[in-house]
């Protein structure tokens, strides 16, 4: 590709319409969804909460939280901040954003039909529009529709946005992006396969779990995990103005990580009716990923050498470090998790969800919603709203998952060991984690209420009049220095 | 085609010899200065998964062969009561139904023993009832072959049996689970009776006290002469189909079972401890099996 005479990217004036459909899309649902998480959760400790409503009982909202929390606020927050990031590391405005408004329409129609056949109130069957079943591909075909058409659109988007970059070479940000984009389209069109129209010999039995789980673990490794890591390579060092540690590390890391991660799936069947030698591979590849994992956490980490104290006052960095934090763990637990003899306790119990919550909450939504501080005042080129509010909801959520996650890992495990014991009833296994399930269903509240203080400041930080700046005038998290200068 | 384990672990190890030297290749011809490059180092990474941990299994005769006539493991038959087609205890002697998901089409009427049988109408649509209400949420479909497990969901003298690959030919979808907020269900088929089902579905609270299952008030909109909540044909598929788990899952026995050896997982003292168990709070109601 010839390299074109470069604009500096902060002369370019971005649009960023795309970014903000994008971004009031994703945050509407993640209260929405939020919500009826919570509700989940309550209904653990007063099982006959709203039982009069069909549509409100735990199996019906309980995929409606897990779906709603990864089609309708994850990836369309990670939309909005591709479509910011995007265009400034490769130094051109974004190719459409019009295309980039519709791809936000068609998206949140996916995951509005999605919810609601899952919720199912009519109490249909017909097979194209009742939930698949199966976990991480609950919405229904349709919804898989709208859904696949959105992602080849933003690929189409973002994909012309490359070709035109006027850098040959490309940041870390961006290949991850690249894979976060190509590996959602592969595993979202195999994973969402219909066999449930297609004649009774395709994908039947244990071929439909191996692929259920193929999916289900790459939902997770290989559409969270590349897209919030470039996010994360390219925010951290914005908002510590630091230099990346280490370019090399991050091929190593994004290229292991593309490599390793699509074999795990089968360590969601550890014990279960496949074949022996394919849950051992499954176990080597998950004690291969810390190659990728390490690489990463030592990289963020690296960079922050000697801006450690900017942790103090600089909100961005407070988020993406505590994801970092958990990052680590979750990807220690996860090995482990995939060993037999962990397995054999702790499969099926509590500790696989909090497991899960750290990967999906504790990792990708802190690393979005720290992004979220960064992009957003400079989107709308106005200081953050309130600084401490956003602190606010910092602590709530990090204190709210600790104690969300540390109940449920310690409730799992004691259910676990409980369960090896044949002469202890199952029912009394339930009850003896109860008190469990009343700490994770406060820690959910709190997580909650700090998504409201989320929302509510950058609704103000949008609406509420401010001096006009341009970009470069706003400083890290948009708070007291920008005003300052203003 | 079949490979062995052997094979595969061969095939594994040199593709994941290639792989590291592609990798090292790879990032010695500096991929981030092309995005074509880039974007065929990631389909080629994810084709190599792809094709160990999906494609190879899938050739798998037990995942796939739903006419291969294995070793006897399976074997069930089938009860009509009051126009209900039910699954009966495997002592050959009952009514046989069509299957409209088998292959060959009639293969009730004449099936050797040992030979898988799929689901009746019946069961099928109770198996959709399943789905749409998400039991499979809270409860798995698989003993794994631990002592827990083995112990926990054994009936009297009869240890559960741990699952088996040939049991999900002809699941769609797979209802294997991944959580026990309730137990395991793929040993509970004739432990209850149906009417124990029907009260516990209306109201599980009533019949295992502090179990938090949802209580499926809308499987019963009715009443019947005596006021008493009634099955809808929904909660009637759906016990059908519950009722179909582990229940014609043969062991190979030949102390209980004289003659081939093999015999239904539930020995003969442990069925009757269990047809025994079970209540009649709600009556039974008469559903014809045609318009399911």
């Amino acid at each position: 590709m010839k390299i074109q005479p470069s604009v500096q990217p902060e002369r370019l004036n971005h649009e960023d319409l795309a970014a903000k459909w994008a971004l009031w899309a994703s945050v509407g649902y993640l209260l929405m969804f939020g919500t009826l998480g919570v509700i989940t959760a309550i209904k653990f400790v007063i099982p006959d909460f709203f039982s009069n409503y069909d549509w409100l009982s735990w199996p019906r909202i309980r995929p409606g939280h897990v779906q709603g929390m990864i089609f309708g606020w994850l990836l369309p927050m990670y939309m909005a901040q591709f479509y910011y990031m995007v265009p400034r590391l490769t130094g051109t405005k974004l190719y459409s954003e019009k295309l980039g408004i519709w791809t936000t329409v068609v998206w949140t129609i996916g995951v509005a039909i999605g919810t609601y056949f899952l919720l199912n109130p009519a109490n249909t069957l017909n097979p194209w529009l009742m939930t698949k079943g199966k976990e991480y591909e609950d919405y229904d075909t349709l919804s898989n529709i709208f859904l696949f058409v959105g992602w080849v659109m933003l690929l189409w988007n973002l994909g012309n946005t490359f070709a035109r970059r006027k850098y040959k070479q490309m940041y870390a940000a961006l290949w991850y992006t690249m894979g976060c984009l190509l590996w959602t389209a592969f595993v979202y069109l195999i994973g969402n396969w219909p066999s449930q129209l297609l004649p009774q010999y395709a994908f039947r039995g244990l071929n439909d779990a191996n692929i259920n789980w193929f999916y289900g673990h790459s939902i997770v490794g290989l559409i969270a995990t590349p897209g919030g890591l470039g996010l994360a390579y390219y925010f951290i060092p914005k908002a510590a103005n630091a230099p990346l540690y280490s370019h090399k590390l991050s091929l190593i890391g994004f290229w292991t990580l593309g490599a390793i991660y699509i074999w795990n799936g089968a360590h969601h069947m550890i014990y279960g009716p496949i074949p022996y030698w394919l849950q051992t591979v499954a176990t080597i590849f998950s004690f291969l990923l810390f190659i990728p994992v390490f690489s990463v956490i030592t990289n963020f980490f690296g960079t922050m050498r000697g801006e450690w104290h900017q942790l103090r006052n600089n909100v961005v960095l407070k988020f993406m470090m505590a994801a970092t934090v958990f990052y680590l763990l979750t990807c220690i637990q996860g090995p482990l998790q995939a060993l037999r003899a962990m397995s054999a306790v702790v499969h099926f119990t509590d500790y696989t969800i909090g497991h899960a919550h750290m990967a999906l909450f504790g990792t990708f939504t802190l690393i979005a919603f720290g992004g979220a501080y960064y992009a957003v005042p400079r989107i709308y080129r106005k200081p953050l709203y309130s600084e401490g509010m956003a602190e606010w909801h910092f602590w709530l959520s990090f204190l709210g998952f600790i104690l969300f996650s540390t109940a449920l890992w310690i409730g799992g495990f004691l259910q676990g060991i409980e369960w090896t014991d044949p002469s202890i009833s199952f029912i009394q296994t339930v009850r003896d984690v109860e008190p469990y399930w009343h700490a994770r269903a406060m820690g959910g509240m709190m997580m909650l209420l700090g998504m409201f203080l989320f929302a509510f400041n950058l609704y103000k930080t949008a609406t509420v009049p401010a001096p006009a700046s341009t970009e470069g005038q706003i400083s890290i998290a948009g708070g007291s220095e920008a005003t300052a200068t203003a | 085609m079949t490979l062995t384990e052997n094979e595969i672990w061969s095939g594994i190890a040199v593709a994941g010899l290639g792989m590291v030297c592609w990798l090292l290749w790879l990032i010695k011809m500096k991929p981030e200065k092309s995005a074509m490059a880039t974007s065929i180092g990631i389909g080629l990474t994810f084709s190599i998964g792809l094709l160990f941990t999906i494609l190879i299994p899938s050739f798998n005769e037990n995942w796939t062969d739903l006419t291969a006539n294995h070793e006897p493991q399976y074997h069930a038959t089938y009860l009509v009561e009051h126009g209900i087609l039910y699954r009966q205890w495997p002592d050959g002697t009952q009514f046989q139904a069509t299957d409209s998901l088998h292959p060959n089409g009639n293969i009730h009427s004449d099936a050797p023993e040992g030979t898988m049988l799929g689901y009746t109408p019946l069961e099928q649509y109770g198996r959709r009832i399943y789905q749409r209400e998400g039991c499979m949420y809270c409860h798995t479909q698989q003993v794994r072959p631990l002592y827990g497990d083995e112990m926990r969901y054994s009936v009297g003298a009869s240890l559960a049996v741990p699952a088996d690959e040939r049991e999900y030919v002809f699941d769609q979808p797979h209802f294997l689970g991944t959580r026990r907020i309730g137990p395991d269900l793929s040993r509970e088929g004739g432990k209850y009776s149906d009417d124990w089902h029907y009260s516990h579905f209306f109201s599980p609270r009533q019949m295992v006290p502090g179990s938090i299952m949802p209580a499926f008030t809308w499987l019963f909109p009715d009443k019947d002469a005596d006021g008493n909540p009634k099955p809808s044909p929904d909660a009637v598929a759906l016990v059908a189909y519950v009722q179909t788990l582990g229940y014609g899952r043969l062991v190979n026995d030949p102390k209980v079972y004289p003659g081939s050896g093999w015999g239904p997982w539930l020995k003969p003292a442990d069925q009757q401890l269990y047809h025994k168990k079970g209540n009649t709070q709600v009556e039974r109601a008469a559903q014809p099996i045609h318009g399911i």
